[in-house]
């Protein structure tokens, strides 16, 4: 079977473990568990009636104490950017990371996940940015915690890589 | 290997391989459970194929053996689904030691708990300051808010009276924004003069009507009358605490000042004159000049900005004109945003 790397990035408690959790098993954890170290996770998804085995990389967040290591990402074939809605300094993490992996792996496909998409109310990204970022990307809105576009996320970007 | 460093192995729970040939590892000590589950019990193995993660990391490991660099090349922290563990954290460590080129795999165990408690304590800690400045940064929005509602019922006040339309007020405010952040000036004193700049003329509220809504040309003494208008709105505006009616209150005193000394009230001169002021000075002008009043038609801006660069010196600070010039497209687009 096909076998195609991903992998999640983002600012730290952006939802990238929860996002990868939901999809694999359908669960959801409302406790903030850090990420320290790799993990990966595979699931197979269908695209054009193939299957593709997706190795699903969950990256520790960017912060204070943790930076991309940027042979992590080699041989990805795509990715996908996690932003909180609910925290502006996260969109400008996750831009500085795009960035960052445009420069390690060239052009490869990516979904920007506008993640707690259930907390819409709190969200307090700035419109403009948001404008900017959806003019360049793709970009859904996802929420980890109630499912919302998670599956969609995953296939939407099955479905671009090469 | 003599049983210490054995005992020393098991009990770091770290399991040392030397790479052999055509991608086959050997072990060299006892293999602990966890390793045995993920890469079974033979002593010269094929590493490659059980760990996605380590596969990847051998790449390095490799490049890092050929460079012959001495110190230790450390994979960072993995976690490896085993039979009996589906969340095994491990590390890997690439050396090189004369011609051996060893590969060491640790079961982090305890240890990567209290990395993790560490990262988690940090990061909850991280998560409670960006919570707080987020609320931080809402409260001066809501600020900021009330002040631009003041400010803008407070010209609402003077509208009744003056004949000054909202939108040349409004840009007003734009334009000096933009002369500010072409300053470099803060965010904050960028809002301040934003909203301060539209009250210059707030003082006219204090004028009779017969001067202030006379159709024809002013005589002398009107005209002595007409220029009260600064000192008016200053005293409105008053000594006040709050940093954005400080501005407004220092324009609204000097936005008739010159730069050579012959304006009204003080006939300050020069850089004794405050920089929002002299700006409200250029852009007032400019607006005044470009759009069309009841008493005079529309002015193209190129005939405008001429007028304009001939009061250099005398009207205008020169170096703020220059700046002004610098970012007349800013200024257009201002002035095509928001029409009459
Ligand atoms: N309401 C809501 N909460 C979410 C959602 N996704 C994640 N969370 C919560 O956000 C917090 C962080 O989620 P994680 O999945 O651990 O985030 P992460 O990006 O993996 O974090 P690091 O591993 O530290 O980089 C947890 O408390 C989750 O329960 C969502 O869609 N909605
Ligand atoms: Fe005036
Ligand atoms: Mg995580």
């Amino acid at each position: 079977m096909l076998q195609k790397k991903i992998c999640l990035l983002g600012a730290f408690s952006v939802g990238k473990t929860s996002l990868i959790q939901r999809f694999v098993s359908s669960l959801f954890d409302d406790k903030y568990l850090t990420t320290v170290g790799v993990k990966i996770d595979k699931k197979i998804v269908t695209v054009d009636q193939q299957e593709i085995m997706l190795m699903i990389w969950d990256l520790a967040g960017e912060d204070d104490y943790n930076t991309l290591n940027k042979n992590h990402l080699r041989g990805a074939a795509g990715y996908i950017l996690v932003i909180d809605g609910t925290r502006p300094k996260s969109l400008d993490v996750g831009l500085a990371v795009h960035d960052k992996v445009k420069e390690a792996l060239g052009d490869v496909p990516v979904v920007v996940a506008l993640n707690k998409a259930d907390l819409i109310d709190e969200w307090i990204l700035d419109a403009d940015q948001l404008a900017k970022l959806e003019e360049k990307l793709p970009v859904l809105r996802t929420s980890a915690k109630t499912g919302d576009n998670v599956e969609l996320l995953f296939s939407e970007l099955a479905a671009r890589l090469q | 290997m003599s049983t210490i460093t054995e005992a020393v192995l098991t009990k770091l729970d770290k399991v040392v391989l030397t790479y052999v040939e055509d991608g086959y590892f050997e072990r060299e000590n006892e293999a602990h459970s966890w390793f045995l589950e993920i890469w079974g019990d033979e002593k010269k193995f094929q590493l490659i194929g059980f760990s996605e993660y380590l596969d990847n990391f051998i790449v390095d490991a490799i490049e890092h053996w050929n460079s012959g660099k001495v110190e230790v090349l450390s994979s960072g922290p993995f976690l490896e689904q085993s039979a009996s563990n589906p969340e095994l954290p491990l590390e890997a460590e690439a050396i090189s030691i004369g011609t051996s080129l060893i590969l060491t795999i640790t079961n982090l165990g305890e240890s990567y708990q209290q990395k993790l408690d560490l990262l988690q304590a940090a990061r909850h800690n991280l998560l409670s300051n960006e919570q707080l400045e987020i609320e931080v940064s809402k409260r001066t929005a809501t600020i900021r808010q009330r002040e631009a509602e003041i400010s803008g019922r407070l010209i609402y006040a003077a509208g009744f009276r003056d004949e000054e339309t909202g939108s040349h007020i409004n840009r007003i405010g734009l334009y000096s924004a933009a002369m500010g952040r072409a300053l470099g000036w803060s965010q904050f004193a960028v809002e301040d003069i934003c909203t301060a700049a539209p009250m210059h003329d707030l003082g006219k509220i204090g004028i009779p009507d017969n001067i202030l809504k006379k159709p024809g040309k002013l005589t002398d003494e009107e005209f002595e009358v007409m220029k009260t208008h600064p000192k008016i709105g200053a005293e409105i505006l008053g000594d006040s605490e709050i940093e954005m009616i400080q501005v407004a209150s220092e324009i609204a005193a000097s936005h008739h000042e010159n730069w050579d000394g012959s304006g009204y009230p003080a006939g300050l001169k020069g850089e004794t004159i405050p920089i929002a002021a002299r700006i409200v000075a250029i852009v007032d002008v400019y607006d005044a000049l470009v759009h069309a009043r009841v008493y005079k038609p529309a002015m193209p801006e190129e005939e405008a900005l001429e007028i304009m660069a001939s009061l250099v010196g005398n009207k205008f600070d020169p170096e703020l004109f220059q700046l002004f010039l610098d970012n007349i497209q800013e200024m257009r687009d201002i002035r095509t945003n928001i029409l009459d």
